[in-house]
């Protein structure tokens, strides 16, 4: 006999069910449909033709860019879970007391536009920008760095700075189910320094890292404001940026974008199962 | 997200959009000293032409927009909608092919006033597409004003029949900061891979704009016809520059933000309307077309959608448009040209000093009629379309 959901429950996920379907799952299968058409001048022809996926795994252009986003995605978590599981260590352990403080000022820059903390950043990496002139002003550079913005170094530093907030989250809530007693415990049997951590810690908030890993990757690969922004001649083209210019313009082609959405979805899922596989093994070491 | 787009990632066409955000709110308060806030509610006597005419013109209720923000004129109408009991209902588009999708995937029926570029709106003229409507000169008596170009340009009249009002022009020169480049531009865009640019320029995001004045520079006698092999020797040139280059603004706002930050002296593809901006924000800058290469010039008009529901409201409201003070008042605010002859004379001297209206003077339209500057949307034989250029766009960028 089947347990079936109880009416309570049905009324409780219903609607952000039905909002889901509704909202993404059915957009979502259009698009699917629509990637297998073709676009012909200003008209969109249906049927189902595998020319759009060819073309975004085999010409010149999206297979390298689409390399290129991957990269950019991974290199940028890479960076951010790291960074932010030391910070939910530190709020949760070293100042313990002051944690939710540091934690609201971690999250305060969430409250300003995403633009405005990117043109934030323009201010601070800028030639005539806030670092450039504090180091001019220590005396450790003599003119002004030029490489800190419009560069694919910028691109991920902006990057981490802006997903470090959403990447501490998931894993400081995964860490407040962590004990002082668990901490001291493995400490008295010897586990201290890097083993605490890979051994007892990490495995213990390995959701909230898997979390903070997908957030990170998903939003660094799938930007295409950062790159326009700060990326500069040679940093500025992502996947994203591709197919929001198949969306729009002369030239437009939405079956190629819609193409290019589900290989890079398809990439980023493969990426994260092979993280979290991954990630699941080192922790049992 | 679909904010982000359009503000953010604009080629040329979605330039158009951030141009009009920026400037509208302080256009606004600019106009009103050009032309008078009077002056403008003078200028509305909603049908009073085709009253005349015995059209029997019932006004009042919705008029739906979609188009470019900012040319549904909130500022420069207000006075006209509210005596006539009409409700703009806006839309906007980042680019202008929008419209034509939102057309025919059940917007038909549903749409009335739309404004677009002339390039779009002549290739959909050329294709001979369902999508706007013919329209009656007789109930816009006011269009009679327009500037000679107009009144014969491709993308308004088609076969003696007229499809579109046009409403502002400019063209897109150079922007640069005098005290570095006292002499501005040099002569053609295949010298800036002059290695004196190099770390100074910054160009506009868009693959149309580009290639197009880099074919130009290239001496293609149409730059926006041209073959693979054509488009290839185009981005070999692009090439040859990009070493100098420092970004690409993501808008025309964008890119002289960059400017006003010191990243880059030199901007490529510009507009008169940045100088303002940059004003506003403690920067003197010039603008100059290269000497020889010129540049290119854009126009924007109104057209009624195919079926448009409330064509009365349409009608009177694009007539009232192109009366010489509604003009002057909303290009001024778009930082753009006048398209109605006598509302050049009541343009302040700065603002008629901002665009060459030699241009339109001429009978049979000069070049602004002749020029294409979008190519065309799939190949036609040997000449390759929009698709290539953006395709070789992003590989230039990624190169």
């Amino acid at each position: 006999m089947t347990a079936r959901p109880s009416t309570a429950a049905v009324r409780q996920i219903g609607p952000a069910t039905g909002f889901f379907l509704v909202f993404f799952v059915v957009p979502l299968a259009i698009l699917f449909a629509m990637s297998f058409w073709t676009q012909d001048g200003f008209e969109r022809i249906p049927g189902f033709d595998l020319a759009n996926y060819l073309k975004a795994t085999t010409s010149r252009l999206y297979p390298a860019v689409l390399l290129r986003t991957i990269l950019v995605g991974f290199v940028t978590a890479a960076i951010v879970v790291p960074v932010a599981y030391a910070l939910a260590w530190l709020m949760r352990f070293t100042f313990e007391r002051r944690g939710r403080l540091i934690l609201g000022v971690v999250l305060i820059s969430l409250f300003s536009g995403y633009l405005v903390r990117i043109y934030a950043w323009r201010t601070i990496l800028g030639t005539e920008g806030l670092l450039n002139a504090a180091l001019l002003q220590l005396g450790l550079i003599s003119e002004p760095i030029t490489a800190l913005i419009f560069s694919p170094w910028a691109v991920m530093i902006v990057l981490v700075g802006l997903l470090l907030p959403l990447a501490v989250l998931p894993i400081w809530s995964a860490m407040t189910n962590v004990g002082r007693d668990h901490v001291e415990g493995a400490r008295d049997l010897g586990a201290t320094g890097l083993r605490l951590h890979r051994t007892i810690i990490l495995p213990m908030v390995l959701p909230g890292v898997g979390t903070a890993f997908a957030l990170s990757f998903v939003l660094a690969a799938g930007d295409f404001v950062v790159p326009t922004m700060v990326g500069g001649a040679q940093g500025g083209t992502m996947v994203g940026n591709l197919i929001a210019n198949e969306f729009r313009g002369s030239g437009a082609d939405w079956p190629m974008g819609a193409a290019l959405a589900f290989v890079i979805m398809g990439l980023l899922v493969l990426v994260h199962l092979v993280t979290t596989r991954l990630l699941r093994v080192v922790t049992r070491w | 997200m679909d904010d982000r787009i359009r503000q953010l990632l604009n080629a040329r066409l979605n330039a158009d959009v951030t141009r009009r955000q920026l400037l509208q709110g302080l256009g606004g308060m600019a106009a009103i000293t050009v032309v008078g806030a009077g002056g403008v509610r003078a200028a509305s006597r909603p049908g009073s032409a085709a009253a005349a005419r015995g059209h029997q013109q019932t006004l009042g209720g919705p008029l739906n927009f979609l188009g470019y923000e900012g040319e549904e004129a909130p500022n420069v109408a207000a006075d006209f909608l509210a005596s006539n009991g009409i409700t703009m209902q806006p839309s906007y588009v980042g680019a202008a092919d929008e419209a034509l999708t939102r057309f025919q995937t059940g917007g038909r029926g549903q749409m009335d006033l739309m404004a677009a570029n002339k390039d779009f709106q002549r290739s959909v003229l050329d294709a001979g597409i369902e999508f706007m409507m013919p329209l009656d000169p007789a109930r816009i008596p006011n269009a009679a004003g327009l500037w000679p170009a107009f009144r014969v340009a491709p993308w308004v009249v088609r076969d003696g029949v007229q499809y579109t009002v046009p409403l502002i022009w400019g063209d897109e020169p150079c922007i640069y900061d005098p005290a570095k480049w006292p002499e501005g531009p040099p002569a053609k865009y295949t010298d800036f891979a002059d290695p004196k640019w190099a770390g100074e320029l910054v160009w506009l995001d868009d693959p149309f704009t580009n290639i197009w004045l880099y074919g130009q520079s290239l001496g293609y006698a149409d730059p926006s016809k041209i073959t693979r092999e054509q488009l290839d020797a185009v981005v070999q040139a692009m090439l040859a520059s990009k070493p100098n280059v420092v970004a690409y603004g993501a808008s025309l706002g964008d890119m002289v933000d960059i400017m006003v930050r010191g990243e880059a002296s030199m901007g490529i593809g510009g507009w008169a309307g940045q100088l303002t901006i940059a004003r506003e924000k403690g920067k003197e800058f010039a603008v100059k077309s290269p000497e020889i290469d010129g540049t290119f010039y854009w126009s924007d008009a109104y057209a009624i959608a195919l079926d448009a529901p409330n064509l009365d409201n349409a009608y009177a409201f694009i007539d009232f448009m192109m009366s010489p003070e509604a003009n002057a008042q909303i290009a001024t605010e778009l930082g753009s040209a006048c398209t109605i002859e006598a509302a050049f004379d009541i343009l302040d001297a700065e603002t008629q000093a901002m665009f060459p209206y030699d241009v339109v003077r001429a009978e049979d339209g000069g070049v602004l009629n002749t020029q294409v500057v979008i190519p065309p949307q799939e190949d036609e034989g040997d000449i390759v379309g929009a698709g290539a250029w953006s395709e070789a766009w992003q590989e230039f960028k990624l190169s």
